[in-house]
């Protein structure tokens, strides 16, 4: 997979003819030599149109993310029969992800040139006919296949033979498309299952003139051009990371020329240019959007040649420094390269390299960096420091499938964590130090409140994590519906604060035997004898339903070593190793050991 | 000539030069319409030009594909090494 991302990365593709190309290429190649373990995913492609080319786009920018794709295409305006009919060929494909793209034209039909030829009263009927047929479709698809829906919304018209006059129609045509669009996205609102995919942002998003070319359209039905396709490609892939977890977690700054304009060894505390002044504004406001990410849960962090002392300044006594050191997980401003300090950075916040996300204005860095560390996402930034904001604006990395509580006070956690560790240099004592952090665990039955940061840790979590099963929202509903699975989580707080929801335990219960299906904890708090309080707690309910054998599941990643060992130092014994899954045992009745320095309760 | 073979060559996987002036859909079997619909999106990237619906349905042959570009101004030097 490494040998595919690298030739993509070198070929630069820019038309879609070259996604194409590329496509076809990869193609041959990997019928001759499947790439070895990497992500994967399968995409179902539902449209009321043929998408020339499409497959081949979305295939290669799936590869160039290192996801390996399948791709479904359905038939020729086969979309409807394929959703209904429970045995189609769509669901034997069994998605991942399906995309259901309903272009304004099909919808709208004699109505799309004609709208006037109906009533007012007839087009609000419209909206609410053609809603209830969308909702049946997404309603079949989640009956029936265990897959994300990304669901189109409709490009609003630009045309209307009443021109100037459409706004005064009672309800016009732009209206009811519009009507539609509010409907949809109102229903699927709290649908975790659902993405309504803002296909008119899109189109205008690239200009709605030019969405179509009427002469592809003529020939081939193609309605949406073809050189869109690579930007479409691009909008899907966004979901497609966040579906295999790919998902940057921190934003690493630069300070001079980044965070303010110009140098502040140089120019000076009173220099540097930040502040509503016309060189100044550009930064201020990119500082703005920065904080704007902070508050949605991403972590930052700073690695930049400076000194310490005078940047600190800047931070505690610059009017118009809107970024202070609280909002900053962890700060490298030294003189060491960049490339050691992005190493240093991710040992301290322990966060793999590939969820950082690196700006710095100069080119150099940047293609260090590139080029030491491929994992870190490298943004291009532009010269031109009025775009700032527009780059980061644009870029979609961050984005996340469900945002949760935790993920809101991301930046305050990674705080509290920055002075426990302040405790632990201070004490050289491991034992005194996990005593005096005082940890209380809650585990608690999994409910409407904790289903969505069950889903999202068992989609994050690759360290400490036993088996690594996803799970969408969804599907943790579904556990809690069969009286044949346990779903637990787990709460963790200590004297400097709520760490929040950071373990989860999935368990198959039988009679007399519990298979643990999944067993993970957040990095955040590893290290300090949660997987064994956690452990020690789900071996005391087995006991106590009379349950007399524990079975433990291990499935061994590129990243899960942390985990590795756990069922063996527990006590647990290895039974099998089939299909890559080690299968550890254990007699419940076998005493366990709680740790001492931490509180469990059991609610 | 080399840019128009060269996007030839790329989108219908054939050798630069093996094309001709000749060269059809009927002698090649990799120009399909899919193909079509590519070459038009690349020559009309290429060359900055915008064909129309008709003349996109009228080459049936390369030496089509240089008249048209032709009449839309577009001069291509003879390769003489072709």
């Amino acid at each position: 997979m490494q040998q595919i991302k690298a030739l993509i990365a070198t070929s630069k593709p820019k038309s879609a003819a070259d996604y194409i190309m590329l496509a076809r290429h990869i193609g041959g190649e990997v019928r001759q030599r499947p790439p070895e373990s990497c992500a994967t995913i399968r995409i179902a492609l539902l449209s009321t149109f043929t998408i020339t080319g499409i497959k081949e786009v979305l295939f290669t920018k799936c590869c160039a993310a290192g996801i390996m794709p399948d791709i479904y295409l359905c038939g020729y305006q086969q979309y409807a029969q394929e959703v209904l009919s429970p045995s189609s060929k769509l669901y034997l494909f069994n998605p991942d992800l399906v995309i259901l793209f309903v272009d304004i034209q099909t919808l709208l039909g004699e109505q799309y040139l004609l709208p006037y030829t109906r009533s007012d009263a007839k087009r609000k009927r419209w909206v609410e006919e053609k809603f209830s047929e969308i909702l049946s479709l997404v309603q079949a698809i989640k009956k029936h296949a265990k897959a994300a829906i990304l669901l189109h919304n409709f490009n609003v018209p630009l045309h209307s033979p009443l021109g100037i006059l459409e706004n005064k129609q009672p309800f016009g045509l732009k209206e009811s498309v519009e009507s539609l669009n509010a409907r949809i996205r109102g229903e699927f609102k709290k649908d975790p299952a659902v993405f309504v995919f803002d296909y008119d942002g899109f189109c205008s998003r690239v200009g709605k003139e030019g969405v179509t070319d009427y002469k592809m359209y003529y020939l081939a039905d193609l309605k949406i051009d073809l050189q869109l396709l690579p930007m479409l490609s691009d909008a899907y892939l966004t979901y497609v990371k966040q579906i295999r977890a790919m998902v940057k977690k921190c934003l690493v700054l630069d300070l001079d020329n980044t965070l303010w304009g110009g140098i502040l060894g140089e120019d000076g505390f009173e220099g540097i240019r930040l502040g509503p002044t016309l060189d100044g504004r550009p930064f201020m406001e990119f500082q703005k959007v920065i904080l704007s990410l902070y508050h949605r849960g991403v972590i930052l962090a700073i690695n930049s040649k400076n000194n310490l002392d005078e940047v600190m300044r800047v931070f505690r006594e610059h009017p118009y420094m809107l970024l202070k050191e609280k909002h900053f997980a962890a700060m490298r401003i030294n003189w060491n390269d960049k490339v050691s300090n992005m190493e240093s950075l991710a040992q301290e916040l322990n966060i793999a390299m590939e969820s950082f996300v690196f700006f710095d204005d100069d080119k150099i860095n940047r293609e260090i960096v590139k080029n030491v560390l491929p994992e870190v996402c490298v943004i291009d930034v532009p010269d031109d420091a009025s775009l700032y904001i527009k780059t980061l604006l644009e870029f979609d990395g961050f984005n996340a499938m469900q945002l949760t509580n935790e993920d809101k006070q991301k930046g305050q956690m990674y705080v509290q964590q920055r002075k426990r560790l302040e405790l632990k240099n201070c004490l050289n004592n491991i034992d005194e130090y996990l005593k005096r952090l005082e940890t209380r665990i809650i585990v608690k039955k999994a409910d409407a409140f904790t289903i969505p940061r069950i889903a999202q840790l068992t989609q994050k979590t690759n360290q400490f994590n036993m088996t690594t099963k996803r799970y969408l929202e969804d599907d943790i509903r579904r556990c809690l519906l069969d009286p044949r699975y346990i779903v637990l989580s787990a709460k963790v707080e200590d004297k400097f604060g709520d760490n929040g929801l950071n373990g989860t335990m999935i368990i198959e219960a039988a009679r007399d035997v519990w298979i643990i299906d999944t067993f993970l904890l957040s990095c955040r708090v590893l290290g300090r004898g949660i997987e064994d309080a956690l452990l020690a707690c789900l071996l005391e309910q087995a006991r106590k339903t009379g349950v007399k054998t524990v079975i433990g599941k291990f499935i061994p990643t590129e990243k899960n070593a942390p985990a590795k060992d756990f069922y063996k130092k527990s006590g647990f014994t290895l039974a099998k190793n089939e299909n890559r899954t080690e299968h550890w045992e254990r007699a419940a009745s076998m005493p366990y050991q709680h740790p001492k320095h931490i509180a469990l309760t059991y609610e | 000539m080399k840019r128009l073979k060269d996007i030839l060559s790329r989108v219908l996987e054939i050798d630069a030069q093996s094309i001709t002036d000749e060269t059809s859909p009927d002698s090649v079997s990799t120009w399909d319409s899919f193909n079509s619909l590519l070459l038009v999106c690349e020559l009309e990237n290429a060359f900055k030009v915008k064909f129309t619906m008709e003349e996109v349905t009228k080459v049936k042959c390369v030496r089509d594909i240089k008249e048209t570009l032709g009449r839309h101004g577009v001069q291509l030097k003879e390769d003489k090494y072709a």
